[in-house]
Order: structure tokens, then sequence, then C-alpha cells
């Protein structure tokens, strides 16, 4: 499940610990999800990848070119270990969760007063919120740290290619990328959440890795 | 007595997680497979007093494993342990017959109480 990039950065057992920790925390995020959202989201096994931070515009568009159009919900996090959230939803994914978050999936009927795009706006903000903070917060919490969040960031259904060429990234800085896929058994909603920490996080990230797994030595 | 113990997960470092959670003096047997196909074969040759299964796995999921194992046993006890821990994923294991779910990251205690329940009712049953 994890190819690791020339130098090492992590090695398997390293990797092994983090993809269960990331398990665990993605679990966390999608039962907080299922107690707001009538709905079971189904979990894909996470998957680890190493990679220079110029390469991660391309490898986020070959897994989310399916689906065209796309809606991100973007949101950095800080502590010892710190980085950038991407949750990348499919295209109708904002108006199938309105109505899920209303009635059930496929109708939308109260809040007529809101422009739509403001409402979907609003709930893929919520929802990504969620996601990514119970998400990313487990994940702290597992290694024994504290994370503090920027407000999410919302594109809605913009064409994959314009959505993601606008991004900048750092370059020459190595990026560990954290991918979980899902999907909504309610409701035709599925994406990625890729989680991107870079190298200022290794030296801490490795040795709370070894703390973690020493508990079960 | 509870002597034999299946483990079936696809990470090596869950299945390492659990074992350490278990008392070292107590004899026990391990087994380990890495998926549900996997999971299903060993439980056949092995025929363990406990099963261990996590969910999300390549190949064969736990819930599909769980639902084979049951064809060929119906006493079998299976313990889910997993990250999974929405409401849906707990009713449909313990409605395909696993006997108890157990949340990832395992305490030790929450083990070891789930494993003396086991034995009472591997007494009960035998």
């Amino acid at each position: 499940m994890m190819e690791i990039h020339e130098n090492q950065i992590l090695t398997s057992e390293e990797g092994e610990i983090l993809q269960e920790i990331m398990n665990i925390a993605f679990g966390k995020s999608a039962a907080d999800l299922a107690d707001v959202i009538d709905t079971h989201v189904v979990l894909s096994i996470p998957f680890i990848k190493i990679m220079q931070v110029t390469e991660l515009p391309m490898y986020i568009r070959e897994h989310v070119k399916d689906y065209k159009k796309i809606s991100i919900v973007e949101q950095n996090f800080w502590g010892r270990f710190k980085g950038d959230a991407l949750l990348v939803f499919s295209s109708g994914s904002g108006k199938e969760l309105i109505a899920m978050l209303q009635h059930g999936p496929g109708e939308i009927s109260s809040f007529e007063s809101d422009p739509i795009d403001i409402l979907e706006r609003e709930t893929l903000m919520e929802v990504g919120n969620i996601l990514i903070g119970a998400c990313v917060g487990k994940l702290a919490e597992l290694l024994k740290d504290v994370v503090t969040y920027t407000p999410p960031m919302v594109v809605v259904e913009r064409y994959y290619t314009d959505a993601l060429s606008e991004r900048q990234f750092d370059v020459d800085k190595t990026a560990i990328v954290l991918k979980t896929d899902f999907s909504f058994t309610e409701g035709n909603v599925s994406g990625f959440l890729f989680l991107v920490t870079n190298n200022d996080s290794i030296k801490w990230l490795k040795e709370a890795l070894r703390i973690f797994i020493e508990q079960y030595e | 007595m509870i002597k034999k113990l299946l483990i079936v997960d696809d990470s090596p470092i869950a299945r390492k997680m659990l074992k350490s959670c278990l008392p070292k003096d107590q004899g026990f047997e391990f087994y380990e497979a890495c998926d549900g196909k996997d999971g299903v074969e060993k439980y056949l040759s092995i025929r363990p007093d406990i099963t261990f299964m996590d969910l999300t796995m390549p190949v064969m999921t736990g819930y599909e494993a769980i639902e084979e194992i049951m064809k060929h046993d119906k006493n079998a006890l299976i313990i889910v342990v997993t990250a999974d821990v929405q409401m849906k994923a707990i009713t449909t294991v313990l409605d395909l017959g696993a006997y108890m779910v157990l949340r990832k990251p395992l305490k030790k205690e929450d083990l070891l109480a789930a494993i003396m329940k086991a034995q009472d009712t591997l007494q009960k049953v035998q």
C-alpha cells in the first residue's frame, strides 16, 4: 500500500503505522458525519505516497479526472504535525448533501429563499469541516499532538483542471500524501481526502510514530 | 478454554497491536490472516476459538468473510475490531452473526473483557 521514496523518508514500518493511524482517524470522521447525515460512509483502505511537492497537482488530477467537475474544501492545519487537507467531492455532491441534510437524497425544497450556490458552499464547508476536523484531530490525538486549523476554503463545481491549476505548492519539498477515497451509500456523493504534509514535519512524525507503536511493543 | 486466536487484518501493525494487548502467560496460540479470503481459509483449517476480524480489507472484506464463516459454523465467535464505528457498520456485522464489535485503537481492558465474555459463551455452548 505504500510507495517509499528513494531517500527512505519513512521506513516501511513507519508507513504501515501511519496507514493504520489514518485508517482509525478517517473511521472517526465517518462516524461523526454519520451522526449528522443519515448515511453510511463507505471507507477504503488508506494509501500513503511520498513524492516531490511539484508532482502533487498531477497526482491529484489523475485521481479526480473522472469527476470532470469537482468541489474542494481545503483547510491548513498546524501543530507539530502540519500540512494541508484537501477534501475533493464529485460533481453534484453539494446539492446531494443539501438534500440529505434536509429530507433525504434527491429532495431540495426548504431554504428556498437562499440562493442555491450559497447554501451549497455552506453545506460543503460544514461537511468538509466535520470530515477534515475529525480525521486530522484524531490523527493528531493519536500522535499526542494538538493542531489548529485555518477556516475552510471552498471551491464549488469547477472543472478539475481549473480547480487544481491555481494551486501553489512549494517547490523542492517532499510531500507525504495520505489519501482516502470514500462514497456514501445514500445519495450520489463520493470523493477523496488528501492530507499533504511536508518534510518540515518529518522529524517529529518519525519520533511520534515510534512513541505510538512503543505502547504496543 | 480459549486457546486458538485468529487475527484477520490486512495491516501487520494492527495485528501486532492486537497481540500486544493480550497477556503473554495464557498460552494463546496466534494465527494471522492478511485479508478476508485468507481469514476464511485459515478459519476452516484452524477452527480458532475466537476470530478477530477487521472490516476494510482488500480481496475480501470483513463483512463477506463473516458471512462466509457463519455459513460453515454458526457458532463461530467473531469479534470485529474496526475503525469503522458507524452505527450502520455495527448493526450490519451483528446481523451477520458477529459476536461483538471493538473499536480501534484497541484498549487492553476492552479486549480482555471481550475474551472473558467469549470464554463464558464458549463454556455455555460446550
